[in-house]
């Protein structure tokens, strides 16, 4: 069993694209652009 | 100016009952003093003469706002405090920016939406931001877990009473203008407040991990500026045709910068609403700005002044209506077991961004975490700055061509500043402006 404490911090920005709450407001985004592009 | 920060409590050290108290009187008088500042912002823009594009319009309050955000902050923490809390949790920059982006999104559908099917159902759809924001605290932050039947109802029920009242002061304030594609107009308004609700997400992510609000605007508005500064090449057609229509509006451009500033404030009241109340309590009261919106209207510039009996009958009506679902929300104050579960929820936040739990659970019980406030020579550059563009634009500001009514004008904005006053003094005597 690998031990964790060995393994090197993962950076920020990995820890965010793994966060699945991010996706919300950025799939979220991307349809409101979608909607936009559409009305306007 | 130096503030000698308090030795921080152990991490495993529970906020006490009272202290959850204090904090949530305080996030409530910062929800309502939103409502105040946010329904402010609109008077500025009602000074500009009709002729502008919308998103011009929303760009130059953009920018008013960017200039704030950075103002304030730099004056009241210090740009080294806002650096020291980005170094505990740089992450929170990309969730920041990313929340500017939704909020720029948002604005420039709800023009398009006024512009298709006009105030009064356009104002009503999105507006149910505050209903998504719930869903959202429920779901990723766990508000509302832990809380007994009477604090439900009260936050459900007090939320529904005020989409209630916004819907018939929509109606009853609607402009006269005629539909021009209403199932475009209908999707742009609910994309929104869908928008608008889904920034909440980013905003109770920061404050769970302890964040100031006064750091997270600051990178908020880069995302908002650069989002609105993309629309705008976008939609005007090219950076020379947006310049040429920003060179055109210079004379009224002040106005709308001010919007912007006034706005700010607003905002960062909302900000720590939601840090100290949660979104289920902190989104809702803010968004009594309809109320005050309305009686800058009504009271300042004559709207409604030829209103049929049953017209004004709705506006008083919707203003009880949504003034009780306020109340309610207000005495639906955080549990101790609830509050719990949002130390839980932060707890887990703190685990998975590798936040020091020690600064985490300083900051939701409004603390400083060993922070120390330093002004230094970029703060003041960058409010002299920020002072002299707008004291530029000010200076070509054409004065506007439109009756006001001095009286109720001093009285509401006597009112507005002492709300600022009361919360912002309660702010930071409870928790520095952490």
């Amino acid at each position: 069993m690998p031990d964790d404490r060995s393994q090197p911090p993962k950076s920020w920005i990995n820890l965010v694209l793994r966060d699945l709450q991010f996706w919300v407001p950025v799939g979220v985004l991307v349809v409101g652009l979608m909607v936009l592009r559409w009305i306007s | 100016m130096t503030t000698a920060a308090a030795p921080a409590p152990r991490a495993s050290e529970a906020i006490d009952a009272r202290r959850i108290r204090t904090l949530q009187g305080v996030g409530m008088l910062c929800g309502l003093t939103a409502g105040a500042w946010l329904g402010a912002a609109e008077a500025p823009t009602k000074l500009v003469t009709l002729g502008l594009s919308p998103v011009v319009i929303s760009l130059s309050m953009v920018i008013g706002v960017f200039l704030a955000r950075w103002t304030l902050p730099a004056l009241i923490q210090g740009t080294s405090y806002v650096a020291a809390d980005l170094r505990q949790a740089p992450h929170l920059i990309v969730w920041a920016i990313l929340a500017g982006c939704l909020w720029a999104v948002a604005n420039t559908l709800t023009i398009f939406a006024v512009r298709d099917v006009g105030l009064s159902i356009a104002f009503p759809l999105w507006n149910t931001n505050s209903l998504l924001g719930i869903i959202w605290g429920i779901v990723f932050f766990r508000e509302l877990r832990g809380a007994d039947t009477r604090r439900w109802l009260g936050v459900i029920g007090g939320a529904v009473l005020m989409f209630v009242g916004a819907t018939v002061l929509a109606i009853a304030s609607a402009s006269q203008s005629a539909s021009r594609d209403a199932l475009r107009g209908v999707a742009a308004a609910l994309m929104a407040g869908v928008l608008w609700g889904t920034m909440y997400i980013p905003y109770r992510k920061a404050y769970l991990t302890g964040m100031s609000p006064l750091s997270f605007v600051t990178f908020f508005t880069v995302g908002e500026l650069g989002m609105m500064a993309a629309l705008g090449v976008t939609y005007s057609g090219g950076v020379a045709p947006l310049w040429d229509q920003l060179s055109g509006a210079r004379h009224v451009l002040f106005w709308l910068l001010a919007g912007g500033f006034v706005w700010v404030v607003g905002d960062l009241f909302q900000q720590y609403a939601v840090k100290y109340a949660g979104i289920t309590r902190g989104i809702p009261l803010s968004n009594t700005n309809q109320l005050w919106g309305l009686m800058w209207g009504i009271l300042v510039f004559g709207e409604l002044r030829s209103a049929r009996g049953a017209v004004l009958a709705q506006v008083i009506g919707g203003s009880v209506v949504m003034a009780i679902g306020a109340g309610l929300i207000a005495l639906s104050s955080v549990s101790r077991s609830e509050h719990l579960r949002w130390e839980e929820a932060a707890a887990r936040e703190g685990d998975r961004y590798r936040v020091d739990p020690e600064y985490t659970r300083a900051r939701i019980a409004g603390e400083s975490a060993g922070a120390v406030r330093r002004r230094s020579w970029i703060d003041w550059v960058v409010v002299g700055i920020a002072t002299a563009i707008i004291v530029a634009f000010a200076a070509i500001a054409r004065a506007p061509q439109i009756d006001v009514a001095a009286g109720w004008t001093v009285a509401l904005v006597v009112a507005t500043i002492a709300m600022l006053v009361v919360a912002g003094g309660a702010l930071w005597r409870v928790t520095r402006f952490n």
